[in-house]
């Protein structure tokens, strides 16, 4: 019989360590003591406690399904704010976070700048769709710099999923350059680097930089086209 | 889409619920305008957090999704950056020990997860997570130690372990049993 408190978190252990989703029983409060610990040494592997893409995607997609039936949620949530919120780019955003931005997004504190809260998109008054690279040019994780004259971007592959963001960094103007390898864009003037959503990923300034400009981009047959000047 | 205008503007209190002392001290700090940003922001924190708490990503996965369902269905927005963290964190710590209580019994959970810290989302973590169970396990003794890095770092089976320490698979268990009653004494905090 393997019924011993020692033998049912040996079983717990034996879970965890296999990635399994742990069974369940009455534990008493030394056994829920053991396996607190357990859980905290099982999550101390290196990487073992980032979310995968999936599991990003289902979170994602359970909020979003609890939005759609909810509508109680209206009084605190309008409509307009839900779409712009679950719609497609907010999907975009979350397949797009990468495991070099989670691991340096931990040493400093975004908030505590003017700049480094969220992203903005950039609209250009009087901007229009330009084609700026086909498909075919842009295989899946790679990223490259484009220029429309006024607007240098950079386009990202992100595993079939295309974005842009700004190719300039938002600390003194220097232009970007693309490290697919390390799925990030480095700044060659001050060692800062943005991951491939424009997220500040690390920098070695006095301040944080502000995440760069999204840029909207669709594909159109085989044409990358950004909205641009 | 101007929504850096709007973190600059607006840095009235909206949580619902009574804030706690921290939560009055932003004020002048970022504000997250909409959903796209809380969630942008914090999915992976939270993730992690209770990934700390259960030990496997399925767990990890329905928890994290239930902290930030709560969180949308009682936060106001917009509000500042420091509270809605604040709010994540607190919803965590209930959400865990729910988790606790459904799924183990776990009575006292609620004051064990109370260990989370309220700045969780926000704390600089400087050393790798490896080197975290290293120090963790510094702190006990020996055969305490041999077994726990046996099994959590080198991944080592019970039976595997035993051989190693000379002692029966049984008595493994009770060791490991033992070592992590002791690990959860000593230090729980250096893991989170």
């Amino acid at each position: 019989m393997t019924d011993s408190p020692a033998d049912r978190v040996a079983r717990f252990v034996d879970d965890l360590l296999h990635g399994r989703r742990p069974r369940r029983f009455d534990a008493s409060q030394e056994e829920v003591e053991a396996m607190t610990a357990a859980a905290g040494l099982a999550s101390a592997r290196v990487g073992a406690d980032l979310p995968s893409k999936a599991a990003l995607d289902r979170i994602h997609g359970r909020l979003a399904a609890a939005l759609d039936e909810s509508p109680a949620l209206d009084r605190h949530v309008t409509r307009r704010m839900l779409l712009r919120t679950f719609g497609t780019a907010a999907a975009a955003m979350v397949i797009g976070v990468g495991l070099d931005e989670v691991a340096t997004r931990q040493g400093k504190a975004p908030d505590q700048t003017g700049g480094g809260g969220g992203s903005t998109v950039l609209m250009p008054d009087g901007g229009a769709w330009k084609p700026v690279a086909s498909v075919t040019q842009l295989p899946a994780g790679h990223a490259m710099t484009v220029s429309t004259g006024a607007i240098d971007a950079v386009i990202v592959n992100e595993g079939g999923s295309i974005s842009a963001v700004s190719g300039i960094c938002t600390h003194l103007g220097c232009r970007l350059q693309p490290d697919d390898a390390g799925k990030k864009l480095d700044c060659p003037c001050h060692q800062t680097a943005f991951g491939w959503t424009g997220k500040v990923l690390y920098y070695r300034l006095k301040a944080e930089p502000a995440n760069l400009p999204k840029i909207p981009s669709r594909v159109n047959g085989d044409q990358i086209e950004l909205f641009v000047v | 889409m101007g929504g850096s205008h709007i973190v600059l503007a607006v840095t009235e209190l909206r949580l619902v619920g009574p804030p706690e002392p921290d939560d009055l001290r932003g004020a002048e700090a970022a504000v997250y305008p909409d959903w796209e940003a809380v969630y942008e922001d914090n999915v992976v924190g939270i993730y992690q957090l209770v990934f700390r708490r259960v030990g496997n990503a399925a767990d990890a996965e329905d928890l994290a999704a239930e902290v930030l369902m709560q969180t949308l269905k009682t936060l106001r927005l917009p509000a500042p950056v420091h509270n809605v963290r604040a709010y994540l964190v607190k919803t965590a710590r209930t959400v865990l020990a729910d988790h606790w209580r459904r799924h183990y019994a776990a009575k006292d959970a609620a004051a064990e997860l109370q260990q989370v810290p309220p700045d969780a989302l926000t704390r600089p973590r400087n050393s790798a997570a490896a080197d975290r169970a290293e120090r963790l396990l510094s702190m006990l003794p020996g055969n305490f130690r041999r077994i726990l890095e046996l099994r959590f770092l080198r991944g080592y089976s019970v039976r595997e372990a035993a051989n190693e320490l000379g002692v029966t698979e049984s008595n493994a268990r009770v060791l490991q049993f033992r070592a992590l009653r002791k690990a959860a004494d000593v230090g729980l905090e250096v893991l989170t």
